[in-house]
């Protein structure tokens, strides 16, 4: 098998870390992340397809993306970029969106309340050997005045969280 | 319009003393006074964390006026957890994908699997292996 997976290690309560190898250069597993034509050959769920994805691959640029699914309803989704470090790193914050590329909340798809907002995704990649290991965490990042604590606290937290989990 | 209640959650633990209170609610309730006691902090900041942690539906306050004791409620970690959980799978099978792809473009019997970035009207052009569609080139 060409794949390797971490699904386990690392992830802590409220931050989701995955970790998986691929068998392919790292310039190639970048390009698969941020170029349209690419992503429309993996990126909607099983049975999905993609019929919409815009990439503007800069700082404050977006991606903004449409999963069609099997029934024909349309999910729109947006990445706003905050870092870009080509082919090394990828920053952005993920939110639902319609199909004019504005935020809207997870309701608007009839999507749980607890669902967050906006979550915040850092995507890295590094090569070994013509392997590329990609390393993707997946936040909610805190959007009340405690914003930067929680960014500094966060693995801290999430320690605490699942102590706090394992007992409740 | 962020008040997600997952957001709350987050921010009202994205602080050290909220955290150690909840710590300390995990192994049974306590009154203001004896969570107060291992902080150097007065009883109206306690109080203060307390309403925090409260409104945020991670700790419950006895009625009895005289101690209130303070309990943990695990119910929004609960809602922290599941939400891992679905994302957790939701990446685990976009992996899928993008490996079964990445071996796709790198396999030497199918040079033509590189798509190149086509026209930006392209609406309906999908790449749905399970249906063939007239393609526009």
């Amino acid at each position: 098998m060409a794949a390797d997976t971490n699904l386990a290690g690392q992830t802590s309560a409220s931050e989701i870390v995955i970790t998986r190898v691929f068998d392919a250069p790292r310039a190639l597993v970048f390009k698969a992340w941020t170029e349209p034509a690419h992503l429309k050959r993996w990126w909607a769920p099983e049975g999905f397809t993609t019929p919409h994805y815009t990439v503007d691959l800069r700082p404050g640029g977006r991606m903004h993306y449409c999963m069609r699914s099997p029934e024909g309803s349309d999910y729109w989704g947006l990445g706003t970029f905050r870092e870009i470090v080509v082919p090394e790193r990828l920053v952005y914050i993920d939110s639902f969106a319609d199909a004019q590329g504005n935020p809207v909340p997870p309701a608007h798809y009839g999507i749980s309340a607890s669902h967050p907002a906006e979550t915040l995704v850092t995507v890295t990649f590094t090569e070994r050997a013509g392997r590329t290991t990609l390393t993707l965490r997946y936040a909610v990042p805190a959007t009340v005045p405690e914003r930067d604590m929680a960014a500094q606290g966060w693995n801290q937290m999430l320690d605490k969280l699942a102590g706090l989990l394992a007992r409740a | 319009m962020r008040a997600d209640p997952l957001s709350i959650t987050f921010a009202t633990l994205a602080d050290p003393t909220r955290r150690a209170i909840l710590s300390r609610l995990s192994s049974g309730q306590a009154t203001v006074n004896e969570l107060a006691q291992p902080f150097a902090l007065s009883l109206p900041a306690i109080s203060k964390h307390l309403k925090v942690l409260e409104r945020a539906g991670l700790i419950s306050r006895g009625r009895n006026a005289q101690w209130r004791p303070c309990r943990l409620k695990a119910s929004p970690l609960k809602a922290v957890a599941d939400w891992v959980e679905e994302y957790r799978r939701f990446w685990e099978a976009s992996f899928d994908r993008l490996d079964e792809y990445l071996r796709e473009l790198q396999s030497p019997e199918k040079t033509q699997a590189a798509p190149k970035g086509g026209p930006p009207r392209r609406r309906h052009r999908i790449a749905a292996p399970a249906r063939t569609r007239p393609r526009r080139a």
